[in-house]
């Protein structure tokens, strides 16, 4: 079993904040068995800026699921922050994914009933958040992502750049350690990527940790370190920078 | 989360509107057919209680129709002795009277018509409550001295005099056997049909100014008795039971029976029938919770990319279930309410077309409201529990 975790430069303390170890998944697919993801272990650090990448169907997206507690492993187990996930229940899995871990999705999934603003606050609905404090924030962080004009429009009313500006909004609205983000831009033009791209550094350098599941490597050049998957297993690899920049 | 089940719901106006239909239709035949009940049970209560309170009915018993034989009132057993000694031993009892009751042509020169004659005590005015329009009531001495005066019904009065001025004329009773000729003295006010008689169309007389002249029996048709007051009524029932008893030897050749218990009886009967009707009406309210039911699980399908997103940013099953349950708690809510505006509609709309008397009392609106969200949390908790246990993962998969 290859672990693959980064490696340790003399003098810099890594923190590890994810660690999963030999997971498996499988999925049906009408007669056919999925081996989504087949026996990866990874860790990853605190504040790091990781890249997964890997053709469709390689299973880098269940991956980053796993990761995010959306769906549980067959097998194996997944530790965010120590906690060991499989002992979690959905109340504390959900916790999780509120408070902890934000989510960027190449659909965006916004709630399009719900304006920008509202969107924004939703996390925080689940979180308890008062209502005052929770709408100042909103707006706090929607004038970040440079939507201060745009606050009370409906998805529907805004470009592909300005949505996922709006989700990734959302994503930092119960200030989370973690931020995955599945094909950010797989539905952006490149501009538009760009600046989501910008965003995404941007929040590397403020201390986040930064998960960036892609196929595109003009993506992946962002990432401190960027992993290769195929078939269910990963394949190499590759530190660009220093990893876990104290 | 209240504010935002309420746009969910808003967002397919004709769609809600449709599935709130079968609520509403229910709520309102349950209200409507309630209110008749309710009002007919109603007046039939202040009917009861117009008449003299804490009245008992004695009455001959039926023999039995075994053989072949129909079922009739023994007619030869009750007396005005009965009465009289009602009256001496029983100490709970205030009033007795003995009552001989026939129908009779009763002419007045051109006119004539059929009535109701009663040959009472004049205690009977006291005992029924009925009062007079015109002229006097007949007194203890009439009664001794066998004077044949009478005291009309209004609707007997209207009859044989059109014009009015009915006190002082002298009216003909005539039975198969006899004519005899009796002088009114009095008119009633219109009643309306008391328990056992209709006032308006009867002729009382003193009791032995008919016994033997009219009537020609010594057995009376019914006794009448009234007791001190509601506290000592059902000691009296008592009191006179033992009398007859000690007579009759059989509790089949008599029967008793007070004021609250007719009272009782009706109750329940109204009681039953409005609760039978209710529950016809009700099946619509059921029918329509499985629209609603029906409805949110279209909803639920729906929104299954929403409830993976709500998941995803942190909403744990309970967060879910309560949304869901919420809407469709809040649908039938709102449709148990035009319901009741229906239904309150409705029965004014019976009640003016049937001129019959209708009542919406606030315990059946709260009923009908409460029944309302009771059918959405049971018809809502089901495709609320489908939404909570989508799996995440899925459920953001779903196009």
């Amino acid at each position: 079993m290859v672990l693959y975790q980064a490696d340790e430069k003399a003098g810099v303390k890594m923190n590890v904040i994810i660690n999963v170890e030999n997971v498996r998944k499988t999925y049906k697919m009408g007669d056919n068995v999925v081996k989504a993801v087949d026996g990866v272990s990874l860790s990853v650090f605190e504040g790091e800026y990781l890249v997964i990448m890997g053709p469709s169907g390689s299973g880098k997206t269940t991956l980053m699921h796993l990761m995010g507690c959306l769906d549980k492993p067959d097998s194996g187990e997944i530790y965010l922050s120590g906690q060991r996930v499989s002992k979690l229940n959905d109340r504390d899995l959900a916790k999780v994914r509120n408070k902890m871990i934000g989510f960027v999705f190449q659909q965006f999934n916004l709630l399009p009933r719900l304006t920008a603003l509202e969107n924004v606050e939703l996390p925080m609905i689940y979180a308890g958040v008062p209502r005052a404090v929770r709408r100042k924030r909103a707006k706090e962080l929607l004038t970040m992502v440079g939507l201060a004009e745009r606050m009370e429009h409906r998805p529907t009313q805004l470009s592909g750049g300005q949505m996922q500006r709006v989700a990734i909004a959302r994503a930092l609205a119960n200030e989370p350690q973690i931020i995955l983000a599945d094909e950010p831009t797989g539905n952006l033009d490149s501009k538009s990527g760009e600046e989501i791209l910008k965003i995404f550094s941007d929040l590397h350098s403020d201390g986040l940790t930064m998960i960036v599941v892609t196929h595109d490597p003009e993506v992946a050049e962002n990432g401190e370190r960027v992993i290769h998957m195929r078939d269910g297993k990963i394949v190499s690899q590759e530190v660009r920078a220093s990893v876990g920049n104290a | 989360m209240l504010k935002e089940a309420f746009r969910s719901i808003a967002a397919n106006k004709l769609r809600t509107a449709l599935s709130m239909i079968g609520i509403i239709i229910g709520v309102a035949a349950v209200i409507a057919v309630v209110s008749v009940a309710e009002g007919t049970s109603q007046s039939i209560r202040q009917n009861l209680s117009a008449i003299g309170s804490n009245l008992i009915l004695i009455s001959p018993g039926f023999t039995r129709g075994g053989g072949g034989r129909v079922s009739t009132s023994l007619s030869d057993l009750l007396t005005k002795e009965d009465a009289q000694r009602i009256q001496q031993l029983c100490p709970s009892v205030l009033y007795v009277t003995p009552m001989q009751q026939g129908n009779f042509i009763v002419q007045y020169e051109r006119q004539n018509t059929m009535s109701g004659v009663l040959a009472v005590y004049p205690q009977i005015f006291n005992m029924m409550n009925l009062k007079l329009q015109e002229g006097e009531y007949f007194t203890e001495e009439d009664e001794n001295s066998r004077r044949k005066v009478a005291v009309i019904g209004r609707e007997i009065a209207d009859t044989l005099f059109p014009d009015g001025d009915a006190i002082g004329k002298t009216i003909k009773i005539t039975s198969q056997s006899t004519r005899q000729n009796y002088r009114i003295i009095g008119v009633l006010e219109k009643s309306g049909t008391l328990l056992f008689l209709n006032p308006d169309r009867s002729i009382l007389v003193p009791f032995s100014a008919a016994e033997n002249r009219l009537f020609r029996r010594s057995y009376v048709s019914s006794i009448v008795a009234q007791a001190y007051s509601e506290q000592t009524a059902a000691q009296a029932v008592s009191e006179i039971d033992s009398i007859l008893y000690s007579k009759f030897q059989d509790q089949d050749k008599y029967r008793i029976v007070s004021q609250e218990a007719m009272l009782q009886t009706i109750n329940q009967t109204m009681a039953l029938l409005s609760f039978m009707l209710g529950s016809i009406a009700g099946i619509s309210l059921l029918v329509g919770g499985i629209g609603i039911m029906n409805i949110m699980l279209v909803t639920v399908a729906e929104r299954t990319r929403e409830i993976g997103v709500r998941k995803a940013v942190g909403a744990n099953r309970r967060h879910i279930l309560i949304q869901f349950l919420l809407e469709s708690i809040i649908l039938t809510f709102v449709a148990g309410i035009i319901g009741v505006g229906a239904g309150i509609f409705l029965s004014k709309g019976i009640a003016l077309i049937g001129s019959i008397q209708t009542a919406v009392t606030p315990l059946v609106i709260l009923i009908a409201v409460s029944v309302s969200i009771a059918v959405g949390v049971f018809f809502g908790v089901f495709p609320a529990m489908k939404a909570s246990k989508l799996n995440p993962v899925e459920a953001l998969r779903y196009e």
